[in-house]
């Protein structure tokens, strides 16, 4: 195939391929979370909000990916606490935090003195322009989420299926939920320059559900998950190799594929059946 | 002062844009609100992307392009919901994305990628025509005529989901109803205030009225009225700081004021709450 061959002898093509592996698969991990603890738009809110960051590092001259992480993971915390009043809803928090976020970057970044920031990569990605750097970053980001992840794997079950049970117990779940959007935030910072702030929502989202339809139980879906997402990400390269087309929404309509035929053709071990009139929205 | 600021015409009609986008979004954000959905709006307004895009490769009406963009992710959304196989905020996080990219590879093939995506996300309210604030004023009202009809059965189904079904409604098609009210809504607002100011002008006032009462009728008067002095004051911000060489992309403005509403309001209100209970 094109792409194989042209990856042995490009080491931008090789390091795309690594890049676009890892975040798939990081995706899939943490996608798991992110459906089951029902946070598709928080991380949503989460991926605009590292705009401003990016923005503000800019002007200051710091790496572009401190400011996103620090944008992220301190909106990760007003969200985790707008959340837990009982005045503003969930969805509306990320609404506000989503528009809001993304105004202060626009605002910031036409009356900064340097001229506009790349929008285009912001939102699409650029995978094909990523450093070495970027790809050390997402290893290192992808190894300590991995570990975090494990250590907290039975209190982050707990507190996603029985949250009453797991504060009974004593596990301060406030405190899970922040790790939780933390968590999704880094992951974030390491997938937006693959693929873009829009996209990296997809690879945290479609992958897991698209697993959920295969097996049960929530390391299987993990791990399933990440090889969906890792496959995403390869098919998503080879299209964009082949018909020049842009990497990341290739990317993401590949994992779009595969959550659709998961969903038709899956044997739907668990129902997903969350969408019941009794507890839209709820 | 601001007589010889706001007196342009142009600015007339950036005014009277805003205004039309805080009425409408104002009032049917509320609706949004209650069903705790401001996901939807937030995903209709990617989902006109693809739209968009291709209405302006064939030179079709950008407008309607967004609608049928919006109207068929409505219909997707309304027959894969019905199949209640997955969670209803993934399904709205991948068909957003999914459409997002379809309009981002069809858009990758031009050169006027960057453009493309900044006019959809930020509009251009200070060059609206008279035709395009006739054409927002139309969906708009729209808009607000289907919430209006079923404003009580909208309720019913927010409130009691379980009721609403016994009295024989369907909430599937309750809830396909208010999807196209937000359709709507994105549709008339994108092309003047872009797609960002839509979602907050949407989801921001209704957040806070819902912070100051519990009566429907008020939070829509105080959610309209946040959407529109936000709209207003952010336009003439913007016009001050044009008049002392700072550049104030009026839209953004908009929305960090609306926000700044908010955080005001939150702020009061968790006083009041802390308040009441020492006293």
């Amino acid at each position: 195939m094109d792409l194989l061959g042209d990856v042995a002898g490009s080491p931008l093509l090789r390091r795309a391929l690594f890049e676009v592996v890892l975040v798939g698969a990081l995706g899939g991990v943490v996608g798991t979370h992110v459906v089951l603890r029902r946070l598709p738009f928080a991380t949503m809110a989460l991926a605009h909000a590292t705009f401003p960051g990016v923005v503000v590092a800019h002007l200051l001259g710091l790496p572009l990916v401190a400011g996103s992480g620090g944008m992220a993971a301190g909106l990760a915390l007003v969200l985790a606490r707008l959340g837990a009043t009982s005045a503003v809803d969930a969805s509306s928090a990320a609404g506000v935090v989503l528009a809001g976020s993304t105004a202060v970057g626009v605002v910031l970044a036409a009356s900064g003195p340097s001229p506009a920031i790349d929008l285009s990569a912001f939102l699409v990605g650029s995978v094909l322009t990523v450093a070495p750097a970027d790809v050390i970053a997402t290893v290192a980001v992808a190894g300590l989420i991995v570990v975090v992840l494990a250590a907290l794997h039975k209190e982050l079950v707990l507190s996603t299926f029985d949250p009453e049970a797991a504060r009974a117990m004593g596990y301060p779940v406030g405190r899970l939920d922040v790790a939780m959007l933390v968590i999704v935030a880094l992951t974030l910072v390491v997938s937006v320059p693959a693929v873009g702030v829009i996209l990296s929502v997809a690879l945290l989202v479609a992958p897991a559900v698209a697993a959920r339809q295969w097996v049960s139980g929530v390391g299987p879906t993990m791990a399933l998950a990440a090889v969906f997402g890792a496959m995403s990400g390869v098919g998503g390269l080879a299209i964009s190799h082949r018909w020049s087309v842009a990497a990341g929404a290739a990317m993401v309509l590949v994992a779009a594929a595969i959550f659709v035929l998961s969903v038709v053709a899956g044997p739907h071990l668990q129902r997903n059946g969350r969408s019941s009139p009794l507890t839209d929205g709820a | 002062m601001f007589g010889d600021l706001l007196a342009p015409a142009f600015m007339q009609r950036a005014l009277l844009a805003a205004t039309v986008v805080g009425i409408v979004a104002g009032c049917v954000g509320v609706h949004v609100r209650l069903r705790r959905r401001a996901f939807v709006t937030d995903a209709l307004t990617h989902t006109v992307f693809p739209g968009v895009i291709l209405a302006s490769v064939g030179d079709y009406s950008l407008f309607l392009g967004a609608l049928a963009g919006a109207l068929v992710s409505v219909g997707l959304l309304a027959t894969l919901r019905a199949r209640r196989l997955v969670g209803d905020d993934d399904l709205l996080a991948v068909v957003l994305t999914a459409f997002f990219a379809v309009g981002v590879v069809v858009a990758s093939r031009r050169d006027s990628f960057a453009a493309d995506i900044g006019a959809v996300l930020f509009g251009r309210i200070l060059t609206v025509s008279s035709a395009d604030v006739a054409q927002m004023a139309l969906v708009g009202a729209l808009a607000l005529a289907l919430v209006a009809a079923l404003h009580k059965e909208l309720v019913l189904r927010a409130f009691d989901p379980a009721g609403a079904e016994a009295q024989g409604y369907r909430l599937g098609a309750l809830d396909l109803a208010l999807d196209v009210a937000v359709a709507l809504v994105v549709v008339s607002g994108f092309k003047a205030v872009g797609t960002l100011l839509v979602v907050a002008l949407a989801v921001t006032p209704p957040a806070a009225a819902w912070l100051c009462t519990r009566s429907l009728a008020a939070a829509t008067a105080v959610s309209v009225a946040l959407a529109v002095a936000a709209g207003w004051s952010g336009l003439a911000l913007s016009a001050v700081a044009s008049r002392h060489e700072v550049a104030l992309p009026p839209g953004a403005t908009i929305v960090v004021l609306v926000t700044l509403g908010f955080v005001a309001v939150l702020a009061a209100s968790s006083w009041r709450r802390r308040a009441q209970l020492v006293a």
